[in-house]
């Protein structure tokens, strides 16, 4: 799997964000896109989503192995994301809010999977705890997994790790990458925390001028 | 000590002008039913049980409906281009009370009405068709009018959740988490917005529930009388001039909040056993189907349609003098039913006066309990207030008639102003309680910084800042004031009509033009308060 984006440009009505730019990221990359707040790298991530909203407009293709999303609602184009926020349910349980994204088949089958990646995010049997009664290292893994398991072709992280503690951050970081590499998944990461890049990936920087500058 | 004496401050006139009259009324109502003869009289009815059941399923079918409508178009016409107007068209909706409503209805509907007219001229009909429209046995038209009344009141409380900042927020992450994961539009509804935001409407679904399963007056313009629902024969068993009669209206109001308040009960258990498979029945995967925008832009249309037609029936029917069928069109156009209204103002000046007196009472008490009484004591009086709205307002002005009738106080203004005041507070501080306790306590650090005194503080920063939210709960006020018919006709024993009064008499067979002044002008009050509060809260202090 190849997450293409080519000549991808943002606008703000009239003013241009980010100048057209084309980037391949590989099968189990971590590309690191870094900029001030405002300076478009959310909405560059919405725009690869399919849910970029007025005023804010974009331009250019983005392709996984040859198909193209663009002409995808959002819901079809298989990108995961993560967010700030983990974003858990509320009203669901945390077997629930991994089965959320699973799909339709024997409840059997799809509960084992659950069981499978509660078991692997060490987190064994919780599969009937409220999300509410999770530390916020739990919440991040179970956010992890629930967009894990709806079989994402590729993800993005929309500063993933920003409201976790400095402790926490590291580990979680970690985890996060080495479960998104072991699945070959592409992935960009949007933040403004030059720690949060992987060592030895790749690491782009909009400037005012909206150029994509490889750092 | 300080502290203690300012709160008894803020107890003593509320209690003395409504807690006391609602717990009196409470407790009379109670004590009224200690009569062993008057439910045998109730269980000897012979419609009791059918009329229990008509009352039960015409409200519990109107809410459900309500409810799917409701969501169904909020969840099309969220974030488009539509919604930011739909939330203020509601509003305007709001301001037509249901009996209003349900007049004009009638008049569009029954087998010599404007629709049998329209149709019936099309296909060259020479009779008016054997429909059974309005009082049709089954409380279908009943429940047309509560749908249509209240799918607005519902849109307008779910924009209200979805306007509250943190909601949006939070529901703005789940629609893109939910998206990301494969679902589309109506699946993130129906799994997760819906499931968060319905609880949060817990008791105002509540309040419409009980509202439609006991109400009076809608019932006894459009509801069936073969038999009515329960809420009709209690009504004419408190209005009979025999006292043993009485008692069976007073044991059949208690029979019928008993029933409402079992099926509560019974609900919340079932609710609790039958939720968590609902929810997983939610997680059987995802659904690419996208949120209905067509159908909801049409339903949206529809209720505009239906509410534009009623008004304007409305109009023609209250200068249209003479208007045989099959006429699409009255053939005498006269002001006569006007002038006969203007002729005798008494109801709407009493409408009026009561109104205004029983708003500014209720603005007055809470503003006072909310500038006295700590933040933390609200919620028992949110509760109380709940509870006023909730119990049929059948039960509450019965045994507010009971208590008043020791008192003297039947048949005088002052004792009629009690009761508006009962469901007027009420809602005045649930609407005003929010943006009043919401208020930053630090613009008074800063007025007294800049040499303000206390006063000067109260009356130029904090109520100009509060004025949108006060011009708002008076407009609510005036609103459910106007609306009342049950305590208004009961506690005024015939000595002070107001136009429900006036309009119910009418409905029951009266001159069809002079009913639709009165009906028209049960809409008009409440609108222009509406208008005048919308202006007011713009413009500076």
């Amino acid at each position: 799997m190849t997450l293409l984006l080519e000549n991808i440009s943002l606008t703000i009505g009239d003013v241009l964000l980010v100048k057209s730019f084309t980037i391949s990221i590989e099968a189990g990359e971590i590309v690191t896109l870094m900029g001030p707040s405002g300076c478009g790298k959310s909405s560059l991530l919405a725009y690869i989503a399919g849910d970029l909203t007025h005023p804010m407009y974009g331009n250019g293709h983005v392709t996984l192995d040859g198909g193209d999303l663009i002409y995808l609602p959002p819901e079809q184009r298989q990108v995961g994301r993560l967010f700030q926020d983990d974003l858990l349910f509320p009203h669901l349980t945390v077997g629930e809010n991994l089965l959320f994204g699973v799909a339709r088949g024997s409840l059997k089958k799809r509960q084992n999977l659950v069981s499978e990646a509660l078991a692997s995010a060490q987190l064994e049997g919780f599969e009937d705890r409220d999300p509410a009664t999770l530390s916020s290292g739990q919440r991040a893994r179970v956010a992890l997994f629930r967009a894990l398991m709806a079989k994402p072709r590729a993800m993005l992280l929309d500063e993933p790790f920003s409201k976790l503690d400095a402790e926490l951050r590291h580990s979680v970081r970690n985890y996060v990458f080495a479960h998104l590499r072991e699945r070959h998944i592409p992935t960009l990461l949007v933040t403004h925390d030059r720690e949060d890049a992987p060592a030895g990936g790749r690491v782009f920087r909009i400037s005012n001028k909206g150029d994509m500058i490889l750092a | 000590m300080k502290n203690f004496l300012n709160s008894f401050a803020g107890f003593l006139p509320l209690g003395v002008l409504w807690l006391g009259p609602l717990g009196a009324g409470l407790l009379a109502v109670l004590y009224g039913a200690l009569d062993e003869a008057a439910w045998r009289a109730l269980f000897g009815h012979p419609q009791l049980w059918p009329a229990l059941a008509l009352s039960i399923g015409t409200g519990t079918l109107s809410l459900i409906i309500s409810v799917l409508l409701a969501f169904w178009i909020v969840a099309g016409l969220y974030g488009g281009k539509l919604w930011p107007g739909t939330s203020g068209l509601m509003g305007g909706f709001l301001s037509l009370p249901h009996l209003a409503f349900a007049i004009g209805l009638g008049f569009l509907i029954t087998p010599s009405g404007l629709l049998a007219r329209v149709i019936g001229s099309a296909a060259g009909w020479a009779a008016p068709p054997q429909w059974v429209t309005t009082q049709d046995p089954y409380g279908l038209s009943l429940v047309a009018v509560l749908v249509l009344k209240e799918v607005p009141f519902l849109i307008w409380l779910i924009s209200a959740q979805l306007a509250r900042p943190e909601v949006s927020q939070l529901l703005r992450g789940h629609f893109r988490v939910s998206q990301s994961l494969g679902h589309g539009g109506a699946s993130v509804w129906l799994r997760v917005f819906i499931p968060q935001i319905l609880p949060r409407l817990k008791w105002p679904l509540l309040i419409v529930w009980f509202y439609g399963a006991s109400v009076v007056d809608v019932a006894l313009a459009i509801g069936p009388t073969q038999p009515p629902p329960l809420s009709v024969i209690v009504w004419s068993d408190l209005n009979n001039a025999d006292t043993a009669i009485n008692a069976r209206g007073t044991t059949g109001a208690l029979f019928l909040t008993a029933a409402l308040g079992c099926l509560a009960l019974v609900f919340a258990v079932l609710k609790k056993a039958i939720l968590p498979s609902v929810w997983r029945y939610f997680t059987r995967g995802p659904s690419r189907r996208r949120t209905p925008r067509i159908t909801s832009g049409a339903l949206l249309l529809f209720f505009c349609a239906v509410y534009a037609l009623v008004f304007a029936v409305l109009c023609v029917m209250s200068i249209g003098t003479l208007w045989p069928y099959p006429d699409l069109f009255p053939s005498e156009l006269r002001w006569s039913a006007w002038s006969q209204f203007l002729m005798s103002p008494a109801p709407l000046l009493n409408s009026l006066s009561l109104a205004l007196a029983s708003t500014l009472a209720a603005l007055a008490l809470a503003v006072f309990w909310l500038e006295t009484v700590p933040e933390k004591l609200d919620a028992a009086l949110l509760a109380c207030g709940i509870a006023a709205l909730a119990l049929p307002s059948l039960l509450i002005a019965d045994g507010q008639y009971l208590a008043f009738l020791r008192l003297g106080l039947n048949g005088t203004w002052l004792g009629v102003f009690l009761a508006h005041l009962t469901p007027v507070f009420a809602y005045v501080f649930i609407v005003l309680k929010g943006p009043y306790r919401a208020f930053d306590p630090r613009y008074r650090a800063v007025a007294l910084g800049l040499n303000a005194d206390n006063y000067r503080f109260w009356s130029v920063v904090k109520l100009a800042m509060m004025k949108p939210a006060l011009a708002a709960a008076a407009a609510v006020g005036i609103g459910v004031s106007i609306a009342q018919y049950v305590p208004t006709q009961l506690i005024a024993a015939g000595r002070l009509t107001t136009l429900p009064v006036e309009a119910v008499t009418l409905a029951s067979g009266g001159s069809r033009p002079l009913m639709a002044v009165f009906a028209l002008m049960l809409a008009v009050v409440p609108a222009t308060a509406f208008i005048i509060a919308a202006r007011l809260g713009r413009k500076p202090l």
